[in-house]
Order: structure tokens, then sequence, then C-alpha cells
């Protein structure tokens, strides 16, 4: 094959990238966002820190079993998410059933929802008051189920989304030549998936490690993470030079994690036409029971505690519903609103030009990680420093915002960009459009599927508001989030109550935001309403 | 500045620059915890009398709040700071972040190093009334006994590490035993099962027994009873929780406002620290941040009286806290969290 026509030589790549005038400003703005607001700040705690710094932090054995603990649970956690994830992914890409979509659409819940808040959704049923006749509170298998509750739907929604890009005419062949489900299975269906199963799993990682998330909650302090020592090295103790010593150590695990990924991810890439795998009705008794287990199995670990808490929201009574109306919810809901679409606005931008860059190497892709490999609290704090007269201000706020969520965009688009062959824009330029003109007309409809879904992803965490308490706020900026920590950070069962309302509120409104952003487009439909045709034209070479 | 140049170049670049900070005539900035909160009205109200703009900062509680004005000494983040309490004044007076500030007027509670204090509470055990009646047992009597069979794993409680009711109560504990006899206590209290949450909220919502968890017996605020009257859902005549203050087992804090060093509109800023302490803002702070008011003049919300005030109590060593807090929180992790001595 000729270079320039092989889609992984480095000329292949370029093609897509040939903007000649604007690469440099393409090249510069991912960049320049993640040293202003990542590289900078924290450089700049770690000099604040530097005369301190010592690595005999490291030397203290109950840190090191934090180290140690912390990467226990990750590895745990993402071999129990692949194990569960994949085949309830593969029943969820291939059978349809009446609310699929929205049940896809669901699956980004969890994600949305306060850890404390899902901490009282996880008691609800299964704590000491409980309506499941079992308290799992202080035990291991709480702390796993809460790791599973938030990170199930990242391997899943990926699962679902490989699987369904595989190639039907490669799998068809594999059957029609005898393979056995099974062996099309390893031989097709797996390379296939592999790639947004790792980048998941990556992501699944990074977050377990640096504790984000429930285990911590439920678990109590036992269970802690190295981020919490590293918060409290900073925020309390004010000690820069362990914490920088600290964060450095956790960054290099973090950053050899996100290596890692972009290594197998380059490496699996593979381009290639994809005619998107239509899901049918389950046919036998045997499909719909595993349908079923796979649904069941769903709202086991991650439907249950929203359940619980729209339960608890709905039994609230009318005294609590009535907050719904205050001003202050009004307020904060148009905040969330607000805040949401300027933050998804910004990551959009930087997250489709770090992937259009991610191809050249390996660093840049492994730079997408870059902010869940570094320390939010000496981000934050590192912004106090450097940038003094603006940390009160909403830009900074919501350029954190962009900050957490424009991996997912990123990601998914650098993903379909491996996918894309590079013969289609070759064939629109040799054609005579511009590579403005032949990106914008030809791999753009291509790559939309991928930046909705990274999209989808990215609104999670901004209406979640990933480690939002760590920097500062204004009470004029009070977003639903911010108002339900409020509701829970004073004693009462009217404050309980009213939480729990708002984020039932919260949920609706995230539901929305995701409905809307992958609403199918005429196309999609379109494409949809041809592949779920009965295949009768396709049968007639056999007949 | 080559840094004050970067960023907002950066925005520009990233199509934010509509959204930074306009600059403003008269603004007074105000540094505070998360707990701030008054009626809009009354900030209206203080607006409209000094002419000046509030924009109030909310900076995570009050541990790191300090924090965070003890590293911007160099450009002041705000004029004017509320929610320094006697654990941290020493450590902010250390630092040199504040300008001191001596209004007239008298006031119950007062604090050193020209903090002027503006409410008063205490942090101290809550215990859930409906188990103690359920489960027929009797409310320990002293610290020591909650290191008993009788009271194995009852006790929750926030971690003094990163949170300041937590660290408030082990001060409270080091101060009247003494270390040696205090991390002794905590020794056995770690193997009686006392669990360590992260924060307050976390402490109170998901293993106070009274909501989510499985735990009779809470380290929380004396004023705890009396909001969950003030926030039942039905008019309650009795709370559901109650005060068990032990003696060791009660702090008391004292909140103060402060002039940040450095910091600009001086009238405005002093002004708004007369204004904390006037009868308005001490009548509305009891309801909206459950403190008692340092001025003698504002009576007391009458849903205090489900609030059992402790009596005999004495003020924090500001002193002490500043130059051993530390040391007390790591060994408190060592002995606790990490099981040593």
């Amino acid at each position: 094959m000729g270079g320039a026509l092989d889609p992984r030589s480095a000329q292949g790549r370029a093609v897509i990238n040939r903007f000649d005038p604007k690469r440099m400003a393409l090249t510069l703005l991912p960049l320049a966002f993640l040293a202003v607001v990542v590289v900078a700040p924290l450089s700049r705690l770690l000099a604040e820190g530097w005369d301190h710094l010592s690595a005999n932090i490291l030397t203290d054995a109950y840190l090191r079993w934090r180290i140690v603990w912390s990467l226990i649970q990750a590895a745990v956690t993402c071999m129990l998410t692949l194990l569960l994830g994949l085949p309830l992914a593969w029943a969820l890409a291939r059978f349809d059933f009446a609310g699929r979509t929205l049940v896809l659409r669901l699956l980004m819940l969890p994600f949305v929802m306060p850890t404390l808040v899902a901490g009282l959704g996880v008691l609800a049923p299964a704590g000491p008051h409980g309506v499941l006749p079992i308290n799992g509170q202080d035990t291991p298998w709480l702390l796993l189920y809460g790791n599973l509750f938030y990170n199930l739907p990242l391997v899943l929604r990926a699962g679902v989304d490989g699987f369904a890009a595989v190639p039907a005419s490669r799998l068809a062949a594999a059957r029609s030549l005898g393979a056995t489900p099974w062996r099309a299975f390893w031989r097709v269906e797996w390379p296939a998936v592999r790639p947004w199963l790792a980048s998941a799993l990556c992501l699944v990682f990074l977050y377990c490690f640096s504790g984000f998330g429930l285990a911590l909650l439920l678990g109590g302090q036992r269970y802690a993470t190295v981020d919490v020592e590293i918060y409290s090295l900073v925020a309390y103790e004010l000690n820069l030079g362990d914490a920088g010593a600290l964060a450095l150590a956790m960054m290099a695990i973090t950053g050899a994690a996100a290596l890692g990924y972009a290594w197998v991810e380059k490496r699996l890439a593979a381009p290639g036409r994809v005619e998107p795998i239509a899901p049918r009705r389950p046919a036998t008794l045997a499909e719909w029971s595993w349908l079923a287990v796979a649904l069941a199995m769903l709202i086991a670990f991650s439907g249950a505690p929203l359940l619980a808490v729209l339960g608890c929201a709905l039994a609230a009574g009318p005294e609590a519903w009535a907050v719904l109306v205050e001003p202050d919810t009004l307020a904060a809901l148009a905040n969330s609103g607000r805040f949401s679409l300027i933050a998804l606005a910004l990551a959009s931008v930087v997250g489709v030009a770090h992937a259009l860059i991610a191809s050249r190497s390996l660093w840049l892709r492994g730079a997408v990680f870059l902010p869940f490999v570094v320390s939010p609290v000496c981000v934050a704090f590192g912004l106090l420093l450097l940038y003094p007269s603006w940390t009160a201000s909403l830009a900074l706020l919501l350029s954190a915002y962009a900050l957490f969520a424009y991996p997912f965009i990123a990601k998914a688009i650098a993903a379909a960009l491996d996918a894309l062959p590079a013969s289609q824009p070759q064939a629109a330029q040799s054609l005579g459009a511009t590579p403005w003109r032949a990106f914008w007309r030809v791999s753009w409809p291509w790559l939309l599927p991928a930046f909705r879904r990274g999209l989808a992803f990215a609104a999670a965490t901004t209406v979640g508001e990933f480690a939002v308490t760590l920097f500062l706020s204004r009470p004029e900026w009070m977003t639903l989030t911010t108002l339900i920590y409020q509701r829970l950070g004073r004693p009462g069962a009217a404050n309980l109550a009213e939480a729990l309302v708002l984020s039932a509120l919260l949920m609706l409104f995230a539901l929305a935001a995701f409905v809307l952003i992958e609403w199918p487009t005429p196309l999609e439909r379109a494409r949809r309403a041809l592949a779920t045709r009965p295949p009768a034209a396709t049968e007639l070479p056999h007949a | 500045m080559f840094t004050q140049r970067l960023l907002p170049l950066a925005l520009v670049a990233t199509g934010l620059a509509p959204l930074a900070p306009l600059a403003h005539a008269a603004e007074l900035r105000v540094l505070t915890h998360d707990s701030f909160e008054l009626p809009k009205p009354l900030i209206a109200q203080f607006e409209k009398q000094s002419g000046v703009k509030l924009s109030i900062i909310k900076a995570g509680d009050a541990g790191a709040m300090v924090n965070k004005l003890i590293l911007t000494k160099a450009n002041p983040i705000a004029d004017v700071a509320y929610g320094i309490d006697n654990s941290l004044v020493g450590k902010a007076a250390a630092a040199g972040v504040i300008e001191p500030y001596a209004p007239a007027g008298k006031a119950v509670q007062n604090l050193p190093n020209g903090v002027v204090s503006v409410d008063y509470g205490y942090v101290t055990l809550n215990i859930d009334k409906a188990w103690f009646a359920k489960h027929g047992k009797p409310l320990p009597t002293s610290l020591d006994a909650l290191t008993t069979p009788v009271y194995k794993d009852l006790l929750v409680m926030p971690n003094p590490a990163t949170s300041s009711p937590g660290l408030a109560f082990l001060s409270a504990n080091v101060q009247s035993m003494g270390e040696d006899k205090a991390f002794a206590f905590w020794g056995k209290l770690r193997d009686n099962g006392v669990k360590v949450a992260k924060g307050w909220s976390e402490a109170y919502y998901t293993d106070f027994s009274r909501n989510g968890g499985s735990r009779p017996i809470v380290v929380s605020y004396a004023t705890s009873p009396a909001a969950e009257v003030f926030y039942s859902k039905t008019k309650l005549t009795e709370s559901p929780t109650a005060n068990l203050n032990l003696p060791g087992g009660v702090f008391q804090q004292v909140e103060g406002a402060a002039l940040i060093k450095g910091g600009g509109e001086r009238v405005a800023a002093r002004q708004f620290i007369d204004y904390l302490r006037s009868v308005p803002v001490q009548q509305a702070l009891q309801t909206t941040m459950w403190m008692y008011p340092v001025n003698p003049a504002a009576a007391i919300d009458p849903v205090f009286r489900h609030a059992d005030k402790p009596a005999g109590v004495k003020p924090a060593d500001s002193q002490a806290i500043a130059a051993r807090g530390q040391q007390w929180v790591a060994r408190w992790t060592r002995v606790v969290l990490k099981g040593g001595q």
C-alpha cells in the first residue's frame, strides 16, 4: 500500500490535519489551554513548596499502603466493570426492546449524582434502615458496589458503542463461513470493541485511583485514597513540600496509565468502513433471558440508588416539593444550564482541537487525560497562587468545568479519527475541496456521533461538577449541585427532603440534556430505519 | 506581570473574554467559609447604606479559607474575611494576614489578634433520642465511657484532618485531658469502633442513625437539635436529637471577621465588620448559620430553647491550637487511622 494512502502512515493522518494556515492555531489552542489552566498552576504550587520538597513522605509505611490500596481498588474495579460490563454491553448493543434509547440515556445519570446523594441512594436500600434486609454499611461489599455504581455506566456505554461499530459484513461473513457465535465474537467483535473498552477502563482507573467516588464515603476514612491525603496536606496543613512530593508520585502512576492507554489505543486503531449493526429483537428464549438478566443487573447496580433517591423525593411530600419553585432553585437551575452551555462550548472547541492533534504523538494522545492525571486540589490552589486577581472570576470557574469535561470529547473524536479511512477526505480534496471544506463536509459527519457521545459525557461532568468544591465560588453562582450540598450542610429532616427533591430535579435536568445532545439526526434515523428493515435484498445472492 | 497577561490572553483565545470581571467603581471583596448565609434583604441594605457592592467569595470551610488567605498574602484575594475562628486565629495572625481592628461596642465573646468576634457556638456530641429509647441504653456520662463495650460501634465523627468540627472536638479532648491521656483515649476509642467520616455532612447524613446510618452518637454542633426542630417536616414540639455535653467533649468556637492586610476599601471593610455585629444581622445569623450572637443586645431566637447550651465551657486556647494543632492531627491520624500510638 502506498504511504499516502495508508491511513496509519504519517502522511495519511496529516491529510486530516492539513489546515496549513490554521494548523498552528489548532495545535496551540489545546496546549495553551492546558498550559494556562493546569501546567502553570501546578508548577507554581510545586515551586512554592520546592524548598521543602522531599521524598521522605514516601517512606511512610502508612502512605505507601494508601498508594497500594488505591492501586488495588482501582484495578479490582476495572476488572469487575469489565467482567460485568461486557456481557451487559453486548446485550444492550445487539438486542432491541421498547425504551432502549431511553435506557442508553439513563445510563449516564450516575455520573451526575453528587457523591453524598449517591451515598444516600445506596444506603436507602442496603443501609441500616434499608428496605432490603441487608446492611452493607462498613463492609467491603458496599465499597465495590459504590465503585460499580459510578463506573459500570462508563464501560457499558463504551461497550455498547463499540459493539455497534463492529463491521456488519465481516461478522456476517464469519458466521456464514461457519464460525460459531463464540468464535465470531473472539475473532471479529472482540478486536473491534477493544479500543473502546481500553479508553473506558483507563478512565475508570483514573477515577478510582484518585478516589473520586462513593467508596470513601461508604467505607469511612479507613478506605481513603491518597488524594484525601494530598487534600489535607494542601488545604489544612499548607504543607506544600510533602503535598508536592506526593502529588508528583501519584502523577507518575496516573501519567503512566494515561500513556499506557494512549499506546494501546494507537496500536489497536483500525480504520475501516463501519456499517453499524442495528440491534434486533431477541428471537429465542435464551436471548430474551439474556436481555432480562442484563437489564436486571443494570438496575441492581446503577439504577437502584437513583430509584431510591427518586422514591424518597416523591415520598417527601408537597412541603419539600415547594423547594422546586423557590427563587433560589430557579436561579440555580438557570445557572446550571448557563454554565453547562458555556463550559461545553469551550470544552468542544478545545476537545475537537486536541483530538485533531492527538494522532501526532503518543504524548499528545496521553495528554488528553491530563486533567484527570493531576491532583485537582493542587491545581485549584495553584490557580489561586498564580492568578490571585482572577480566582473569584466566573471565567476561571468555567474554565475549570471545561477542563474536566473536554477529555471526553477529545477522546471520543480521537478514537473516531482512528477509524476514519483517510481515503475519504483525500478523495474530496482530489476533487478540489479545500482541506477545511473536506473536513467539514466529509470527515465531520463521520465524527459527529462520536462528538455527541463525548459531549454527553462532558455534559454529565459539568452538571455533576466534578471537584467543584475546590474552587472559589460566589453565592450568586449557586448551581443545582451546590444547592444540594448547601442543604446537606445543615441538620434537619426538611433539608434532607429538599436535597433529595433537588437531586431528582438534577436527574431530570441531566436526562433532558442527554436526550437533546444525542437526539437522532434525520440521517441517523434514516440509517436506522434502513438497517432494521427485513433484510430481503441482502439475501438475494443466497437465493 | 507575565502571568497576569497570560490568562486574559488565553481567555480571549478561548472566547471567554466577555465573562471576565469588569472593574466596579467600589466593590468590597468578602472572603467567607461555605456556611456563610444571611438574608438577601439584609445584604442589600448594607450595600445601600455603604454605597459599595458586596462581592462574597466562598472559599471552602474555615480551615481551607484561612490557608487560601495565607497563600495569597502577597496579592490579597479579599478586603475582609469572615469565619476565622479561635482555632484558626493564631495561625492567621502568625502568618501576618490580619490588619487589627477594634470596633466600639461590647461583645460577650472576644477574639485575640485584632480579629472581631461575630458569633459563637459549641461543637459537641449529638445523640439520636429514638435510638437510645428503643435500645434502652443509658447515655454515656463521660468520654471514657465511650471506650467501653456498651458503646461499641456507636460513635461517628468527621476527620479532624478534613473537617473543622472534627478538629474542634479533638482540640477539646486534648485541652481537657492533656496530650498523652487524650491519645490513649483515642487509641481505646479506635479499638471500640469509632467511625471516621470525611466531613460533617457525610457523618450526619450517612452514618448518624437519625438519617442513613447506624450510629446514634455523632460529633456535631450544640445548636443542631434546635435546627432539627426549625427544619422539621412536621411541626415538632421536641427535637429528635439532643446534645450530650460531656466534660472534655465540648469545644467553644468563636467566629470572627477581620480586615485583610493589603486589602482595599478600608472604610467599607470596617463598616462591614460593624454591620456583622449590628442587631439585625446578629438576630438573623442565629437561624441561618446556627450560631449564638456576641452582641448582648440581640435577642436569642425562641427555637434555641431546643439547644441545650453547654455551661461552664472555657473558650479554647487559640495559642496552643496554633502551635500544636498540626501535631495533634498528625498524631490522631497515626493513632486512629494508622492504628499506631
